[in-house]
């Protein structure tokens, strides 16, 4: 039976409302720092502010692709004046390769992630061993620790080893963060999954190996790409132990170096928006890619009721 | 690999045992039904043998092999699951494959054999659908279809109509005995359901409690069930039962007399078993006529004799009673059940 028309109506109106207050909310930081970017650094700080710009331009996005070619100098570093917007912070050039280092230890922490938890959580959700309840909160107790008070023992460990500065520093860290987390979501994904088809499985000849490959791998698509997505967002956006465990280009992130220019003696917001533009491109990219594969009911017909 | 020795086959969790020292050989062929009521550990013992469920004490043997510890997919048995348990990714085709694939045959091995066994179960039709796309019954069939295509030669069935429903249960139960006579293999069955037992089984093991109570031919446990408990759990409507002692070589319950061809020792509290259909028209026990339950084919009635003995008889439909008459019958002493009052076993 259907509903009578008028609450109908008013639903749908009030949804409506809060969707494009929350759309709003959500989206007006980020519409702010793209329309910015391609704003002059004077239209920027101008009272009222303008959300479209009056006179569009890529000059920032020009300076971040040619600042490789600059050479800085004591004398040129300060040329320019900022309300111009033809000011370019001295770490300007450091963008790029930072992103690069940014987008390898992304890749790295992705891909060992997934193949870490993935193979934990199927042992832990699937394997009835001894002491799995133990291994399962021993993992989570490790993010119980704040962030920050890690930061000196793990700099102290890291510096032992002779990895400070470098990438292989940053994906190790970044695992023991991320890991425990994908750990959790993936067991908790492998064991909405009928116990029946484990063990179709193997009666039908596989090993531990072959069920997870043929059958709780390809069910579980939607838990492996938020895994794969928070692993990657987690490393692309840390700041702290990145500020800790990196000391120059060879190995700093990009949120290292995009903080470093409003540290500078002028700060070019246009120029900061500009990066921040660019910095929030793999991660939409990323998403945009994976959404499709987020979706429910991968399971159903296994099995009845 | 085709005869199944269980050897105090054991399994607790933690403090509850579900299986308990179990003793059972399945011969080469042999259709095996494991019955009993919920709980009573059928899917435990199926799932030891299938290598499923790890075991907790005793020794199990494919022939002469022990198998305790292999794991299930070096078992090369098939098992077909309740829940039908298809890879809801793949096509009816590829779940069918699947195991095949996985031993490495053929595409063409593979095409042949999954043609073959999806001719034999009527489902070509289907092959290329997903499992979502299935109705129950077709989707039971594809299930009997993945364990059929390796052609192995034992398999095991935990309830696999129960989630059907009845006439589909029907045409399906003559399904899995047709394949039972034409693959000529172990077969080992579980259900709740005594009609499926009764007419699937070579031999039945009926279970409680983690036991065997009894393990017998369908009618063995039928016509000797060898205590109360199995008495009670086969026949529809149920075996009457009817408390009382040994006088004078018959058993009493008050008023109620009934001869007995041998009689168990004078003055031992016993149980009364008579099958609803072991009456016959007219004889020396009167009783009155509380309900009648006409089912088309026969007719069911609830009887109270002397001696405030209550029974429900199962008679032809010929016979014409209405609630209130007298009704007459016979009950012939050597179709009785006698057990003992206090351990419950047949005298
Ligand atoms: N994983 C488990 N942990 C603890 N107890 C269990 C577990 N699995 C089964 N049991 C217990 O073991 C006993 C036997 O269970 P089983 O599943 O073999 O029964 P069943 O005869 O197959 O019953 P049903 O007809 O309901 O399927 C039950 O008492 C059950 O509670
Ligand atoms: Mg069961």
């Amino acid at each position: 039976m259907k509903k009578p028309l008028a609450p109908r109506v008013t639903r749908a109106i009030l949804l409506t409302l809060f969707s494009a207050l929350f759309v709003l909310y959500v989206a007006g930081p980020v519409a702010w720092l793209v329309s910015s970017s391609l704003q002059s650094e004077a239209e920027i700080t101008r009272v009222p502010p303008n959300w479209l710009p009056q006179n569009p331009s890529i000059a920032n996005f020009e300076a971040i692709f040619s600042a490789a070619d600059r050479v800085v100098t004591y004398e040129n570093r300060r040329q320019g004046e900022a309300l111009t917007s033809s000011f370019l912070p001295s770490g300007a050039a450091n963008l790029l390769p930072a992103m690069r280092n940014s987008l390898v230890i992304g890749l790295w922490v992705a891909a060992l992630n997934l193949l870490l938890s993935v193979t934990a959580a199927y042992a832990i959700a699937v394997i009835d061993f001894r002491g799995r309840r133990a291994t399962l909160y021993t993992v989570l107790a490790t993010r119980v620790v704040p962030d920050i008070a890690l930061v000196v023992p793990l700099f102290l460990v890291i510096r032992n080893l002779g990895l400070i500065n470098s990438l292989g520093a940053l994906v190790v860290t970044y695992l023991a963060i991320t890991v425990p987390f994908t750990i959790f979501i993936l067991i908790s994904y492998f064991e909405g999954i009928p116990r029946d088809l484990y063990r179709a499985a193997r009666i039908d000849g596989c090993g531990h190996g072959r069920a997870l490959w043929h059958v709780y791998l390809p069910l579980s698509l939607p838990a492996l790409v938020a895994s794969l997505t928070f692993a990657f967002l987690t490393s692309w956006n840390e700041f702290v132990f990145a500020l800790v465990l990196t000391q120059n280009v060879a190995a700093q992130t990009l949120p290292i170096i995009i903080s470093g220019f409003i540290m500078d003696f002028t700060t070019s917001f246009s120029f900061v928006n500009a990066a921040g533009v660019i910095a929030i491109i793999p991660p939409v990219l990323m998403a945009v890619v994976f959404q499709r594969y987020i979706v429910s009911g991968l399971t159903a017909g296994a099995v009845k009721g | 690999m085709a005869r199944i020795t269980c050897a105090a086959l054991t399994k607790s969790y933690g403090a509850v045992l579900a299986v308990d020292a179990l003793e059972l050989s399945i011969g080469h062929g042999e259709f095996m039904v494991l019955l009993g009521p919920s709980g009573c550990g059928k899917t435990t013992t199926l799932n030891m043998i299938a290598g499923l469920e790890e075991i907790s004490a005793g020794r199990l043997l494919f022939d002469e092999t022990e198998v305790t510890w292999t794991p299930p997919h070096k078992r090369e048995v098939a098992m077909v699951f309740q829940s039908y348990a298809l890879y809801p990714n793949k096509t009816v085709r590829e779940n069918i494959a699947f195991p095949l694939r996985l031993r490495g045959q053929s595409a063409s091995e593979i095409e042949r054999a999954v043609g073959a066994a999806a001719e034999q179960l009527e489902i070509t039709h289907l092959l290329g659908r997903r499992p979502n796309e299935l109705s129950g019954g077709q989707r039971q069939r594809v299930a009997l279809g993945r364990a059929i295509v390796r052609k192995p030669s034992v398999f095991l069935m935990d309830e696999p109509l129960s989630n059907l429903d009845a006439t589909l249960r029907l045409s399906m139960r003559g399904l899995i005995k047709r394949l039972h006579q034409e693959l000529k293999a172990t077969f080992v069955y579980v259900t709740h359901d005594q009609a499926e037992a009764m007419t699937l089984a070579d031999r039945i093991a009926v279970m409680k409690g983690g036991l065997i109570q009894q393990l017998d031919t369908p009618e063995g446990i039928y016509e000797r069930p060898a205590n109360i408990f199995v008495a009670g759990f086969l026949g529809s409507p149920p075996i009457n039962l009817v408390e009382g002692v040994i006088a004078g070589g018959a058993f009493t319950r008050g008023d109620f007399r009934l001869a007995l061809t041998n009689p168990p020792q004078e003055g031992r509290a016993v149980v009364l078993g008579l099958r609803p259909e072991d009456v016959s028209a007219g004889g020396d026990v009167t009783a009155r006529v509380e309900l009648v339950s006409p089912l088309g084919s026969e007719t069911h009635l609830d009887v109270l004799a002397e001696g405030g003995v209550a029974l429900t008889l199962r008679v032809p439909k010929e016979w014409r009673a209405a609630p209130g008459d007298r009704l007459s019958f016979g009950i012939d002493p050597a179709r009785l059940h006698i057990f003992d009052k206090a351990s419950e076993t047949r005298l």
